[in-house]
């Protein structure tokens, strides 16, 4: 008898996962992935007007791409049923989910590749499918772009963050002369880099760099590592670098916001930002502690990467696919180049404009 | 006496009826899941994880475990994409490689695999490292060594491309037409089994396999040369890895150094789920099976249905740790 019961326990423990998972769709919880999906179940005759997209995201956890996530969920209302998956941080993972959105028969897709190789083979299975395809953040070769005309792209250009950060140093180091701290003339940085290979990684050192050289101003690399995106790592590293150069340093540039705080805290322990000891440190995405560290006085700048605006054109351009229609200037809201691109710009962001950001 | 023969087919079945509640519960609240696109790409999703899965499977079988499995697989999908990319690919791995058979490159891959499965085994059997920790050093070393490889010049981390037609057809290609073609990946994982099956019950590995699980000391005393057994599951398991790897980069026309990261607890969780003991001496290819698709089916079938990807999370720890709860009930009735 007793064996009996704990059988059933245990399987009453599963029936009452399920049956909780089933309840939480509904209660609109702005992380959950089937937010807006709950509607959907079998009644694929029924929703004729809105187009469904499905949308994978290359990680939940993301930060910059959890606002982009938000910005698709917000303008998706009325335009599409949106479907927004994880996929995990593995192209695998991500492969499976387009799998998925193909045999589901959704209008169109838009994916935020884990791997922008991989595009090709997702380019494939939508063009098989006649599945328009919208790929965001992560730009796919042009090669594979021009595999199918209902192919597009919404990104930024990376390039462009990293001139603007370089020109929030110039316009420090122009601006104070005492930056110059052992007064060479030349410029001592550290770089603190994303994933060694990621696009944005290698294009922000190269252009925030050139930058800072454009406007006439020597520089000297005391050191450069990866931090992997990631503030716990950017906190060690910036550590290291100050135990091996210390007070030679004369800026700090990070390839994101994220690996730039971490840097502030390894400073701050180092004595920095109390007193007059100050230390120019630069990122990249204007995320919330950023923008409250700029307030604060910790960091001298960073650059938006405009969250909001990429959702928008995004799920907009694939509710537009999704439904057939041909995507235009006026039906987007944003300029397309070269009929598959639609580029949003970066800001520049300090302490003078930071509320803009909130 | 009804009610005892109940509760012991559920025991001795409960991963199947797992299997038919999820389908079931997924079908009711979505009826059109119930279609053979669905079934092919819950297969498809299966195979290159069975294929892992069946790898850990004759480690956890020898009481051991196998945490190498996931950065094995991405070593050897790096150096079979390495060696695949098309001639005008404009950021080839070895821009001056020719163009050679597709068998050469998978067998170096698989051979790669099983180079670490049979580092594996001697570090077990020759030097007493358990399996644990062992497997816990090598998962760490074949990711450092498969980052050095990925980050060699020219290619310096970038995702590898630009694979081969010929290569990505294993992956994506099938035989037949339409709604019921089978996919050659599909294929290769069945054979897998098929073989694997035979080692299990058919030959003396199998049956060593089985009594060092169950006893290592009674199967020495018996006298069957435990190291030697040991180092050849080791090394089967670390080529099935490899094969697995191979498989994922043709899946997924790329490979970079992050590939097969936590694969190996999905596998570990999969065997268990099937009935695979983690104290060694139990488990059945078919078990397995059942198990990988059980998982595959929550990563399809609940995100089918809608269902947030945090709460799939949850239910599959539920389901993990409720199989050990039956499974431990199945050893206690036994005694």
């Amino acid at each position: 008898m007793k064996k009996i019961t704990s059988v059933l326990l245990a399987s009453a423990l599963l029936g009452a996962a399920l049956a909780g998972c089933g309840g939480n769709n509904n209660s609109g919880n702005s992380g959950s992935a089937a937010a807006t999906n709950s509607g959907s179940s079998a009644n694929s005759g029924g929703s004729g007007k809105t187009p469904k997209v499905g949308v994978a995201i290359y990680k939940f956890d993301d930060t910059f791409m959890t606002g982009v996530r938000n910005a698709i969920q917000d303008s998706a209302k009325g335009i599409a049923e949106v479907d927004i998956v994880d996929s995990q941080n593995s192209q695998p993972t991500q492969n499976d989910k387009v799998d998925l959105f193909i045999t589901k028969k959704y209008n169109g897709m838009l994916i935020n590749p884990v791997d922008r190789t991989a595009a090709g083979v997702i380019i494939d299975k939508a063009k098989a499918a006649n599945t328009p395809v919208v790929f965001l953040n992560r730009e796919p070769l042009p090669e594979d772009m021009k595999k199918w005309d209902k192919v597009y792209y919404v990104g930024a250009k990376a390039e462009e963050s990293g001139t603007l950060e370089g020109q929030l140093v110039v316009d420090y180091w122009k601006a104070h002369p005492e930056a110059d701290k052992n007064k060479d003339g030349v410029l001592q940085y550290v770089m603190l880099k994303g994933e060694p290979g990621h696009q944005d990684a290698e294009l922000r050192t190269k252009y925030s760099i050139q930058a800072i050289e454009d406007a006439g101003i020597k520089v000297e690399k005391l050191a450069e590592d990866t931090a992997m995106w990631d503030r716990v790592k950017g906190q060690e590293k910036m550590a290291a670098f100050l135990g091996s150069h210390s007070d030679k340093i004369e800026a700090v540039l990070a390839n994101n916001d994220d690996m730039a705080l971490g840097a502030i805290e390894a400073l701050k322990a180092a004595g920095y930002f109390s007193g007059d000891k100050f230390m120019p440190v630069v990122g990249v995405d204007a995320t919330a502690p950023a923008v409250q560290a700029l307030e604060e006085g910790t960091m001298l700048g960073t650059v938006l990467n405009d969250a909001k605006s990429q959702g928008k054109a995004a799920i907009t351009l694939a509710a537009l696919l999704a439904g057939g229609e041909t995507p235009t200037k006026d039906n987007v809201g944003f300029d397309i180049s070269d009929n598959q691109y639609v580029w949003i710009s970066y800001k520049k962001i300090t302490k003078d404009n930071a509320s803009e950001v909130k | 006496m009804n009610a005892k023969k109940a509760q012991s087919f559920i025991t001795q079945n409960a991963i199947y009826l797992v299997l038919v509640v999820l389908i079931l519960g997924i079908a009711i609240y979505e009826p059109s899941f119930m279609s053979v696109n669905t079934l092919r790409d819950i297969l498809i999703q299966s195979s290159t994880r069975v294929i892992i899965a069946l790898g850990v499977a004759f480690i956890l079988i020898t009481a051991g475990t196998d945490l190498s499995a996931g950065r094995v697989v991405g070593l050897t999908a790096v150096i079979s994409a390495s060696m695949l990319q098309i001639p005008d690919y404009s950021r080839r791995f070895f821009p001056d490689l020719p163009q050679m058979w597709l068998i050469i490159p998978i067998v170096i891959a698989i051979l790669a695999g099983l180079l670490c499965g049979l580092i594996n085994g001697l570090i077990v059997s020759k030097l007493n490292v358990p399996p644990f920790i062992a497997t816990l050093g090598t998962m760490v070393m074949v990711y450092g060594i498969n980052s050095l490889y990925f980050d060699m010049k020219p290619n310096q981390s970038q995702p590898i491309g630009g694979l081969r037609p010929d290569f990505t057809n294993i992956g994506s290609g099938f035989i037949g037409k339409g709604q019921y073609s089978i996919p050659y990946i599909v294929i290769i994982a069945i054979v897998v089994a098929l073989i694997v099956w035979v080692v299990f019950n058919k030959t003396k590995l199998g049956k060593n396999m089985y009594a060092i699980g169950g006893n290592m000391q009674a199967a020495k005393v018996s006298g069957i040369n435990v190291s030697k057994n040991l180092i050849y599951l080791y090394a089967i398991a670390g080529a099935l890895y490899g094969l697995a790897g191979v498989l994922e980069a043709a899946r997924t026309g790329g490979a970079t150094n992050n590939y097969g990261n936590m694969y190996e607890l999905d596998a570990i969780a999969a065997c268990v789920v099937g009935g695979v003991s983690t104290t060694g001496g139990i488990g059945t290819v078919p078990g397995v099976l059942v198990g990988v698709v059980i998982f595959t089916l929550i990563n399809y079938g609940l995100t089918f249905i809608g269902v947030s990807p945090y709460w799939q999370l949850i239910i599959k720890g539920l389901i993990i740790v409720a199989a050990v709860a039956f499974d431990m009930r199945k050893y206690s009735a036994k005694k």
